[in-house]
């Protein structure tokens, strides 16, 4: 599998908008506490080991799966239950912008390639907008989902939930 | 499929070609009538379009007529819904994160002035 250009992939925007202060949210995206209370999907945690908050500083974790569903589809796919993750601070304007990019070297047969994700905070009055810019062909956890087996899962999901009105 | 299929589409040309067939049938010479490129160009992209399945062609006496197809769009977009569904999920993780720290602060500030 060869990653396409970047051009290639569609970017995807997502906005919410909180009651908050912009520290709050940049918070949970730059500090170890922060970012291990929600970034690691369902049916796993997520162990921060290295999060060094500079441009090319590094943010190194461990995706860890602690749901015993989770433990045991990964076993039964002779997956480790544990993987580590690396990425780096590609650019930081406190509480406005963050971007931090992985590094993809996880996919069998394909050479390491790196993602992009984007956050930005836009104060609006009381409220922060906050905009998530990501890329689904390069994003870590879709491919790993997607080595896993779990894509076909997830594609599913649409038509599941259009049936259940 | 997906990576072949935005590969497919990443090409301005072949975007063009969509969208030009969007209007319906069309023979190679409306194609390159409305583009403006040189034949053999639209050609060669009209056959990876084919290829990657974006396209069909049927004859219709002398000539041959192109047009869309919808399934790989529809897969794309199923694609990229689930997509969607994933991001959606971290960032309602995200909402319950920043729940629990405000409430953890409030309460804090409580203790805080109840001391006081």
């Amino acid at each position: 599998m060869t990653p396409p250009p970047a051009q290639a992939s569609p970017k995807i925007t997502l906005e919410r908008s909180y009651t908050a202060n912009a520290q709050d949210l940049w918070e949970l995206w730059t500090t170890k506490e922060g970012f291990e209370s929600w970034w690691g999907p369902e049916g796993f945690r997520v162990e921060v080991r290295k999060l060094d908050l500079r441009i090319g500083g590094e943010l190194h974790y461990d995706m860890i799966a602690d749901a015993p569903e989770q433990i045991a589809a990964m076993k039964s796919m002779n997956m480790p239950t544990s993987h580590s993750v690396r990425a780096r601070f590609s650019e930081i304007t406190p509480l406005k912008r963050l971007e931090i990019t992985h590094i993809i070297d996880f996919v069998p047969g394909a050479q390491a390639y790196e993602n992009r994700s984007r956050v930005e905070f836009f104060q609006e009055g009381r409220t922060v907008r906050m905009v998530v810019t990501v890329d689904p062909h390069h994003d870590p956890e879709w491919t790993q989902r997607a080595s896993m087996g779990w894509e076909s899962q997830l594609r599913k999901l649409p038509a599941a939930l259009a049936a259940r009105g | 499929m997906h990576m072949d299929a935005f590969q497919t589409l990443a090409d301005r040309t072949r975007r063009q070609i969509v969208e030009t067939l969007k209007r319906g049938e069309q023979q190679v010479n409306d194609i390159v009538a409305a583009l403006d490129i040189h034949q053999s160009g639209v050609s060669r992209h009209l056959h990876i379009l084919l290829d990657a399945g974006f396209v069909r062609v049927r004859p219709e006496g002398q000539l041959r007529l192109y047009s869309l197809r919808a399934e790989p769009f529809r897969e794309m977009e199923a694609w990229l819904t689930g997509y969607h569904a994933l991001w959606e999920s971290r960032l309602d993780r995200f909402d319950a994160a920043l729940e629990r720290k405000l409430a953890t602060r409030t309460a804090q500030r409580n203790r805080k002035e109840k001391k006081a």
